[in-house]
């Protein structure tokens, strides 16, 4: 019996080949989406498991009068609180001082470096893949490693025992490998070294004292050990030691599982979206499901009548049912499977970036994922067929055997409301796209103040082992340069348009008694030639005129307005507090867009320094003749190649560099888009099922029409015209929405396009073409059917 | 005489149109025996169809008393009355109501399974029915694929394969012509004459000449004779 209905499912679905392709590849898309965002929700539950017992460790975290907080406290606080507290089991800190340098048979490599104290394990007992965690950070020497950054540096054997140079001078033993650590986790670590490398540096030990607040500490309690009292140790050493009363409030204890979400709030939203989202898009694909199969279930009510005839029962009907949906479900989710580890997974790792190692779907690990989407499924499919073939199977043989299907009764407010729904979405992505579109065009078009075509621009800052060598060779390239016929112009810098630094200094004016917070910013004589940014008072820099030691500055434009000055004339730049101090001004360039368009052009200073000064410039600019970048390129290359350095040379040109500041606008546009189309997609294959449902039962009501005289387009119009109604409301509903969602979005760029009605125009065409599209298919189809044929059904 | 297989006593079925009670059927008495061959005739709408959805357990009367093989009919539960149809009776139409995704075999097949008759049984009942008709050549065919007299041949072996006692069948030669009428009205002779009780709705009188007794319906009521 059960292989019968397989096989009699299969033919069915083989049958309705288009709708079961479009079922499939509906649900596909739909479940995909579920199991990415349940997965990286179950991931992230999970991410911190492998710390054991972690419900018994707390973290301090500062909290200052002025309503600022955060996690770090001063270094000596947890020595104290150790010794005093009787609740304590160990603490440790866990702070950066700099990311080290190791080195490793002639490689430099560079991670994030946590520095710990030797109890760290007995705080976070976490399993180490190599190594033993109880002796690995005792010693003074010795450093533990990350599974990626182990892989990184000695690929996929133990390196237990080895030896790398810390930062040229330190032999550091590799005592341990951590296990694979998931990005979600509350770590973001690389290495950990133990504190008591760093006591050697006086730098740190100046630090060391209940002024600064720059590490945080962790400390495992005792199992159901006394928090309060713990807690009052706390506040007595705060009390007892902190030099400056006035500005901290409070240090208090805060349970370790919750840091995640207590460091970064917006996880927690993102988590709760995520859950929704998940049954939204679930929510939405099964109901279309259920609109599909009703009106396929119409072409059933015959066989269904001759099987109950023939003696079939109920029961035996709806199981068949059942396995034919439960088939499609489950293909879709083995395909939804394949596109989750195939597109999604990868997706997603990108977005959390490559540093911090990447999610992985393991079988045996997250096998609760697999369990929790094969429920859904059958819930699903038990779902979206016990609720039709119900309705279908108590039709009366009598009336079933003839088709008659006028009396079932329709829920039309329910279906047309998430039609209305599915729509409004539809219309909300695409007319936000369009306008993002638009946006994103502008701002890489817009006219930036600066040249940036023929520019490449190559990054020179790159820790060079030698820098007496390597500046020796950098003169002579740059005399080079200078004397190369197609580089029309050489300059070095601290900063390149899209690169500035955010250095703000407050700069004092004693004549109109004002501040004014500027970024600077290092240049020698030709960068802002080089670029083509116009003086519009004074001069720029010059070699002969100007001396480094004497910090001359141009100011920009913006600067100039903000002091409140019509001229430079008789101005200096001072800093604020010490009025002899200061540059001298001798220039005025006018406001070029050194960020992107989203910032207004905020204050900003040149400092003149020599070309040369490889130390002082981060950036080499070459602006060449048409035709001959790309030699002028790999001449600067093979010269930086010659130069032994820990970084390696990368060059780009300017306007690659301009644009790569809208990346991450222009990934929420490829979200949208991609959004948009499954969501008008997955609204007509929803229209698809619902005008299928009509027409079949207005076949009787077709054919006598068409008699009576009535053309194609009639028949297509009244089939139709409800449908194209429904999307009426939805561009309704959905524009004032979208006009407010992307009004208040465009504010928040300091140069914006604005919203033209002939945008949200484009999205409706676009919505209605797909629509009257889908619709058009299967009213023509109807309409153009003999009306003979129609009539002779009855 | 034979066994009495069914008896309608004062049967009658109505429906309410609008504020209207119309009777479909109105005091129908009949009895039928094993081994008769019944022809009801009467014009559209005299409730040929309607008397053998109700005997065949289709549709219910709505008053006065059914009987079959001596059980009372009209106050059983839905799922006994299924259980007694499903046992006894077979039925043939007019459309002949073959189910378009299965092939021949599995058409004949399906009463079988909901009998839960087991396989191997199955395959030999079945081939015994495909040898009798002699359309073992046509078993993998779709119903698409045969002509009107083949599907109703196919009709036909479905409804005995259960080996009923009763065939109900509501103008099976309706879509046929003239030469497919006679062979299957030829078929219904010889399988009454092997024993099966066969009724069947028709308008012609040639086909109702077959039968061993005619029963006319005007208006719901029969015509006495």
């Amino acid at each position: 019996m059960i292989r019968n209905h397989f096989k009699i499912s299969i033919r069915n679905l083989w049958k309705n080949k288009t709708l079961s392709l479009l079922n499939l590849i509906g649900l596909s898309i739909g479940v995909s989406s579920v199991l990415t965002l349940l997965f990286s929700v179950y991931t992230y539950y999970t991410a911190d498991e492998y710390i054991p017992e972690k419900d018994s460790i707390v973290y301090l975290k500062t909290f200052l009068k002025d309503g600022n907080d955060y996690t770090e406290v001063p270094y000596p606080l947890l020595g104290k609180l150790v010794n005093s507290s009787t609740e304590v089991i160990a603490g440790t800190h866990m702070h950066g001082w700099g990311n080290i340098w190791l080195e490793s048979e002639k490689k430099d490599f560079q991670n994030r470096t946590d520095y710990v104290d030797p109890e760290f394990f007995d705080v976070f007992d976490i399993p180490l893949k190599y190594g033993d965690s109880k002796t690995a950070l005792k010693e003074k020497y010795s450093i533990v490693l990350t599974n990626k950054v182990s892989q990184q540096i000695f690929g996929d054997i133990n390196p237990v025992g080895k030896t790398l140079i810390g930062a040229d001078t330190l032999n550091l033993k590799v005592t341990g490998v951590f296990e694979p650590i998931s990005p979600y986790s509350s770590f973001r670590i690389g290495v950990l070294l133990p504190n008591t490398v760093l006591e050697d540096n006086p730098n740190f030990i100046a630090q060391t004292n209940w002024n600064n607040s720059f590490s945080p500490v962790y400390v495992r309690l005792r199992p159901n050990g006394d928090i309060a009292k713990f807690k009052s140790t706390v506040n007595q050493l705060v009390r007892d030691n902190y030099q400056d009363p006035t500005t901290i409030a409070d240090v208090k204890v805060m349970p370790f599982p919750k840091m995640r979400t207590d460091v970064i709030p917006v996880v927690d939203i993102i988590i709760t979206s995520s859950i929704a989202a998940s049954f939204f898009i679930l929510f939405i694909i099964l109901v279309n499901l259920l609109n599909l199969n009703t009106s396929t279930m119409l072409s059933r009510t015959k066989t269904i009548a001759v099987r109950k005839v023939l003696g079939s029962n109920k029961r035996s009907l709806i199981v068949q049912y059942c396995i034919e949906n439960g088939i499609l479900v489950f293909i879709s989710i083995l395909l939804s499977g394949f596109l989750f580890l195939t597109i999604n997974l990868p997706r997603l790792n990108d977005t959390f970036g490559p540093e911090f190692g990447r999610i992985s779907f393991d079988v045996f690990k997250d096998y609760p994922i697999v369990v929790g989407i094969v429920i859904i499924g059958v819930l699903s499919t038990l779902m979206v067929s016990i609720f039709p073939s119900l309705r279908f199977v108590k039709i009366p043989v009598t009336y079933g055997i003839k088709g008659k299907i006028q009396q079932i009764k329709n829920n039309f407010l329910l279906r047309n409301s998430f039609i209305i729904l599915q729509f409004t979405i539809a219309l909300l992505c695409i007319s936000v796209a369009i306008i993002l579109n638009k946006q994103i065009g502008f701002m890489k078009n817009a006219d930036l103040g600066f040249e940036r075509d023929n520019i490449l621009v190559g990054n020179i800052d790159l820790d060079y082992k030698n820098i007496d060598v390597a500046q020796s060779k950098f003169n002579a390239l740059l005399n080079e340069l200078e004397s190369n016929p197609y580089v029309i112009s050489v300059s070095t810098s601290q900063a390149v348009p899209s690169d500035y630094y955010f250095n703000y200094t407050i700069y004092h004016d004693p004549v109109n008694n004002k501040d004014v917070r500027t970024r600077r910013s290092y240049a020698d004589d030709s960068y802002l030639k080089t670029l083509d940014i116009p003086i519009i008072e004074g001069r720029h820099f010059n070699k002969n005129l100007d001396k480094p030691d004497e910090y001359p500055v141009i100011i920009n434009e913006a600067t100039l307005k903000a002091f409140g000055w019509e001229s430079i004339e008789g101005r200096r730049l001072n800093f604020k507090g010490n009025q002899n101090s200061g540059h001298p001004i001798i220039g005025v360039v006018k406001d070029f867009h050194y960020q992107d368009l989203q910032n207004s052009v905020e204050p900003l200073v040149h400092i003149y320094r020599d070309r040369k000064a490889l130390k002082a410039h981060r950036f080499l600019t070459v602006r060449v003749q048409e035709g001959h970048e790309a030699s002028i390129e790999s001449f600067i290359a093979s010269t930086f190649n010659t130069i032994s350095s820990r970084k390696t040379y990368v060059s780009s040109s300017l306007i690659d560099k301009v644009s790569g500041q809208y990346l991450l606008i222009e990934g929420i546009l490829k979200s949208v888009n991609i959004t948009a189309i499954i969501a008008i997609f997955i609204s007509c294959l929803g229209l698809f099922g619902l005008i299928s449902f009509s027409a079949k039962r207005k076949v009787k009501e077709i054919g006598i029409r068409k008699v009576l005289g009535a053309g194609v387009f009639k028949i297509v119009i009244l089939l139709s015209k409800d449908y194209i109604i429904l999307v009426a409301i939805a561009i309704l509903i959905a524009f004032p929405i979208t006009w407010y969602i992307m009004n208040s979005w465009l504010d928040s760029f300091a140069y914006s396009i604005s919203i033209k009605w002939w945008m949200f125009g484009l999205s409706a065409l676009i919505a209605f073409l797909i629509t009257s599209f889908t619709l058009g298919i299967r009213a023509i189809k109807s309409a153009v059917a003999n009306p003979i044929n129609s009539l002779k059904t009855e | 005489m034979n066994t009495k297989l069914l008896s309608l006593n004062e049967a009658t079925r109505t429906v309410n149109s609008g504020s209207n009670k119309v009777a479909l059927l109105d005091n129908i008495n009949i009895q039928v025996y094993e081994g008769e061959f019944i022809s009801l005739m009467g014009p559209s709408g005299s409730g040929k169809s309607t008397l053998l959805n109700c005997i065949g357990m289709l549709d219910n009367f709505t008053g006065g008393g059914y009987t079959f093989l001596g059980e009372p009919v009209h106050s059983m539960k839905e799922k006994n009355r299924s259980k007694l149809y499903k046992e006894y009776i077979g039925f043939v139409f007019q459309a002949y109501h073959l189910i378009d995704e299965l092939t021949v075999w599995e058409n004949i097949e399906t009463p079988l399974l909901y009998k839960s008759i087991k396989s191997s049984e199955r395959k030999a009942l079945v081939a015994d029915m495909l040898d009798r008709f002699n359309i073992v050549g046509k078993k993998d065919l779709f119903p698409q694929q045969l002509s009107g007299g083949q599907q109703q041949l196919v009709g036909i072996a479905r409804a005995l394969i259960g080996k009923p006692k009763l065939i109900l069948a509501d103008e099976p030669t309706g879509n046929l012509n003239s030469k497919q009428s006679t062979e299957i009205m030829e078929l219904f002779s010889q399988l009454n004459k092997e024993g099966v009780t066969i009724i069947q709705a028709t308008h012609s009188e040639k086909n109702a000449s077959y039968g061993s007794r005619i029963v006319n319906l005007l208006d719901g009521k029969i015509v006495p004779e």
